[in-house]
């Protein structure tokens, strides 16, 4: 199926924060052992793959806000609220369990990677109610 | 709600394709639209009744 515009812009914009993000990861894991101390140095190494995070975040906030089609943003929001709603399910429910047992710590690192599977789920159930998954790539 | 853009778009011998085109929105917009799994904006329906030549009410009926 050809993309919208709007899917071209995100592809061109994840394509070049993928590319930055396994650099900076790369990067910030071989100059910072881990368990390093926070100084100036490993802070701002550190902080690098963060911002290609933010990166990501950004091109899927302009796809957003960039689709002409309602209805594809209709779904493409679904999407979103679900991975919302499991994202704040699994961490709430998660913490919780980390403040009475002693089952391992949930690094907040995992919050945005959970997010992404729950758009992922978000799509199937766009695909079992409606019969369409989404205009994502 | 329902609507006769089936209807309509068969009249014309259009298909799901050319009427998504017409319309500047996907085709998987026009099948969700015919099948009663969308309800379009106002925007959209106004353009809908345009291409037709139609009142938004001849093309969308209440259930």
């Amino acid at each position: 199926m050809a993309m919208n515009p709007a899917q071209r812009r995100y592809v061109g914009r994840m394509i070049p924060v993928s590319i930055a993000y396994v650099a900076a990861i790369f990067l910030a894991s071989s100059l910072v052992p881990n368990g390093s101390p926070a100084t100036p140095l490993t802070v701002a190494v550190a902080l690098v793959p963060g911002l290609a995070v933010v990166g990501f975040i950004w091109a899927m906030g302009s796809y957003l806000f960039e689709l002409k089609d309602e209805y594809v943003r209709l779904l493409e929001v679904r999407k979103a609220l679900i991975a919302t709603a499991l994202t704040l399910g699994v961490c709430a429910t998660w913490g919780i369990l980390e403040i009475y047992t002693n089952v391992p710590r949930l690094a907040i690192f995992w919050v945005f990677p959970i997010w992404c599977v729950g758009l992922a789920i978000g799509g199937l159930v766009n695909r079992l109610t409606l019969g369409a998954g989404g205009g994502c790539p | 709600m329902r609507n006769r853009l089936k209807v309509l778009r068969a009249e014309r011998d259009w298909s799901q394709g050319d009427l998504a085109e017409r319309l500047e929105v996907s085709r998987q917009s026009v099948n969700a639209i015919e099948t009663g799994k969308y309800d379009p904006s106002l925007p959209l329906a106004f353009r809908i009744a345009d291409l037709f030549g139609l009142p938004i009410e001849e093309i969308f009926l209440k259930d």
